[in-house]
C-alpha cells in the first residue's frame, strides 16, 4: 500500500515538473506567435482608429453642411459629371503652394429619412476606410502623403453624403449617395479648393461586409468610390494645367543648366 | 502539443521562403564593374556637361559648401549613391574603376572597391567615352530638339519652386537630371521627353526628395524669407528661383537679373533656422535692354 502510493505520489510529482514547462513552451509559443502577428499586421493608423460619428443631412437642406461655405462652388467643364468645384485664386494660398497631403478620415452623412442609430459601425468603417484609400491612391503621386499636418502641406476632407440603411440584413446603400470633399491648409485650417459630386455612381450598390475587398456584391460600391476619386484627381489635374500668362511665364523663366 | 509544433514549423518555413524570395532578388543586381566619375551630388544632379576642368570645379565647390558624393557611370549618365563614402572621397572629381552592386532603378551602389585611373587610361572604343567627349555634346541654343525638350518640360504641370529638372544631350541621347518632390513628376519628365520624335534614349537621373519634417519647414521659412525681398522673381503658379532642400542643405538654383539679388538669397537662405548649408548656383542674367524704337 505505502509502495502503490509512493509511486502514485512519484507520478503525481513528475506531472507536476512536467506541466510548467509544458505551459512554458505553450506561453512562449504563443507571445511568439502574438508577437508575429502583432509584427506582420499593417500598423493602424490614426486615421483609421478615429471614426468620427455619423451625421444626418438636415430636413429640406440642398448639402449636408459638410463644407462651411456652398456659395463659391461652380460646374467644372474639365472634370466628367456634374462635380461643383471652388479653388482659391489667391496669389499666395492656392493649390500650387503646397504639395504634401494627409487624408483625414471619411465622414458619413445618412440620408433625411434614414436612422443614422442603425447603421452598422463595423459596415461603415469598411466603407470610409475602402473610400479614405481610394483617395490617397489617386492623389498621391502627385500630392505625396504625410503622416502630421505641416508647412506646405494640405488636408483633405471629404464626407459621403446620403446613406441609407434600408439594404437586405442592414446593409448601407449607397444608390443616391453624392460625396463633397475639400482641401484645406492643415496649419489654418484656411479652405484652398472644394468638389461637391453629387453624381449616383453608387446606383444599385451596397455595403454589406465588413472587408470590401471580399463582397462580391460591392462590386459596384467599389467602382462608385474609386470612380469619385478619380474624378478628384482629375480636378486637381485641372486646376494646376497651365494656362495663358502662367503658361508664357513658365516656358519664358525654364532655363536648364 | 504536436500540432502546435508542426504549425510552428510550418509558418518558420513560410517567412524562411519569402526572405530566401527576397534574397533571390537581391541577388539579381549583380555585381559589375564599370567606369565613373566621382562627383558631388549637387554637380551630377544638374550635369554640367562633359567632364571639363569647370565641371571638376563645381564637383570640389559643391562638395566643400555640403553637396555629398554619388558616382556617375560613365557608359550611360546614371548617378549612384554609394554606401561607402570614404572609398571615393579622396578620388572627388577624378574617374576610376568602381566594382559593386548597382542598382539602377533606386541609383544606388553598394560599393566594393575602387581603382582610380586616368582619363587617358579609358579605351577609345569604349563606351564610358560618350561622357569625356565634348563633341558629343549637342549646342543648346542651335538645336531644335533641344528646343523642344526644353518646352514640354517647362510645361509640366505639377512644378513647383521647389522641383528643379534640367536635362543635358549626348547625341540624340537625353539625361534627365534634377530634383522634386512629387513621384508623378519624375515619371512624367521621362514620358514627354521619350515620345518627342528624334529622342533615341532617356536617362532619369531625377531625384524624388525626402519629405522629413525639418525639410518641409525649412522650404517654407526658405520661400518665406526669399519672397520678403525678392517677390518679384516669384509668382502665383511659379518662380524664377527654385529652392531645392535635402536633409537640411538648400541649394539655390534658378535665374536672377543682377549679383546682389544672388547675394541677398543667400543672407536670407542663411537665415532659415535649422537650415545646414546653402549653395547657391543661381546665375545671373540682366533682363534684355528694351527697344525703345
Amino acid at each position: 500500500m505505502q509502495f502503490i502510493d509512493m509511486n502514485l505520489r512519484r507520478k503525481h510529482t513528475v506531472n507536476e515538473y512536467r506541466r510548467p514547462w509544458k505551459n512554458r513552451f505553450e506561453c512562449f509559443a504563443s507571445i511568439l506567435m502574438i508577437a508575429m502577428a502583432v509584427g506582420c499586421s499593417k500598423p493602424q493608423t490614426t486615421e483609421e482608429a478615429a471614426a468620427p460619428p455619423v451625421k444626418k443631412i438636415p430636413a429640406g437642406a440642398q448639402f449636408s453642411g459638410f463644407l462651411k461655405d456652398y456659395s463659391a462652388l461652380k460646374p467644372n467643364p474639365a472634370v466628367e459629371g456634374e462635380m461643383l468645384t471652388y479653388v482659391s485664386a489667391d496669389a499666395k494660398k492656392n493649390l500650387r503652394s503646397y504639395f504634401a497631403i494627409v487624408v483625414d478620415p471619411i465622414e458619413v452623412y445618412v440620408a433625411t429619412d434614414a436612422d443614422e442609430k442603425q447603421v452598422n459601425d463595423d459596415r461603415r468603417k469598411a466603407l470610409t476606410n475602402y473610400f479614405q484609400h481610394a483617395l490617397a491612391n489617386a492623389v498621391s503621386d502627385a500630392f505625396p502623403m504625410v503622416e502630421k499636418p505641416g508647412p506646405l502641406t494640405l488636408r483633405l476632407r471629404a464626407a459621403v453624403v446620403g446613406v441609407d440603411v434600408g439594404g437586405q440584413n442592414g446593409a448601407l446603400n449607397i444608390g443616391k449617395v453624392g460625396v463633397e470633399m475639400e482641401l484645406v491648409d492643415s496649419e489654418t485650417g484656411e479652405r484652398i479648393a472644394a468638389a461637391v459630386d453629387r453624381a449616383s455612381l453608387g446606383a444599385g450598390a451596397e455595403v454589406g461586409a465588413v472587408n470590401l475587398s471580399r463582397d462580391e456584391k460591392a462590386a459596384a460600391a467599389r467602382e462608385a468610390f474609386d470612380e469619385w476619386a478619380s474624378r478628384l484627381r482629375a480636378f486637381l489635374d485641372s486646376a494646376h494645367e497651365l494656362k495663358g500668362e502662367d503658361m508664357e511665364k513658365a516656358d519664358k523663366s525654364y532655363k536648364p543648366y | 502539443m504536436r500540432k502546435l509544433l508542426v504549425f510552428m514549423g510550418a509558418l518558420a518555413l513560410c517567412c524562411g521562403s519569402s526572405v530566401a524570395a527576397e534574397d533571390k532578388n537581391k541577388k539579381d543586381d549583380k555585381i559589375s564593374t564599370f567606369y565613373a566619375y566621382v562627383d558631388s551630388d549637387v554637380c551630377a544632379r544638374l550635369m554640367l556637361g562633359p567632364i571639363t576642368q569647370g565641371r571638376i570645379d563645381c564637383s570640389k565647390k559643391a562638395y566643400k559648401q555640403g553637396s555629398n558624393i554619388v558616382i556617375v557611370r560613365l557608359d550611360d549618365n546614371v548617378v549612384f549613391s554609394v554606401n561607402k563614402v570614404k572609398l571615393v572621397k579622396e578620388y572627388l572629381g577624378g574617374i576610376g574603376k568602381v566594382t559593386g552592386e548597382a542598382k539602377t532603378k533606386s541609383g544606388e551602389m553598394k560599393l566594393e572597391s575602387f581603382m582610380p585611373e586616368q582619363l587617358s587610361d579609358v579605351p577609345a572604343d569604349s563606351p564610358a567615352q560618350k561622357l569625356l567627349d565634348v563633341r558629343n555634346f549637342k549646342a543648346k541654343s542651335t538645336d531644335g530638339l533641344f528646343e523642344k525638350i526644353r518646352h514640354e518640360l517647362a510645361m509640366m504641370a505639377y512644378i513647383t519652386t521647389f522641383d528643379f529638372i534640367s536635362f543635358t544631350m549626348v547625341g540624340d541621347d537625353v539625361i534627365l537630371t534634377g530634383w522634386t518632390v512629387r513621384d508623378t513628376n519624375r515619371d512624367d519628365a521621362f514620358h514627354r521627353v521619350k515620345r518627342i520624335e528624334g529622342v533615341k534614349n532617356v536617362v532619369n537621373n531625377i531625384e524624388i526628395l525626402p519629405l522629413g519634417n525639418q525639410d518641409m519647414q525649412i522650404r517654407a521659412s526658405a520661400r518665406g524669407a526669399l519672397e520678403q525681398q525678392l517677390g518679384r522673381y516669384f509668382w502665383s503658379n511659379g518662380s524664377d528661383i527654385k529652392i531645392i532642400v535635402k536633409n537640411g542643405n538648400i541649394i539655390l538654383l534658378g535665374v536672377v537679373a543682377t549679383k546682389e539679388d544672388s547675394d541677398i538669397a543667400t543672407i536670407k537662405c542663411n537665415s532659415v533656422s535649422m537650415a545646414f548649408n546653402v549653395i547657391n548656383l543661381l546665375r545671373v542674367e540682366p533682363p534684355p535692354a528694351k527697344n525703345k524704337g
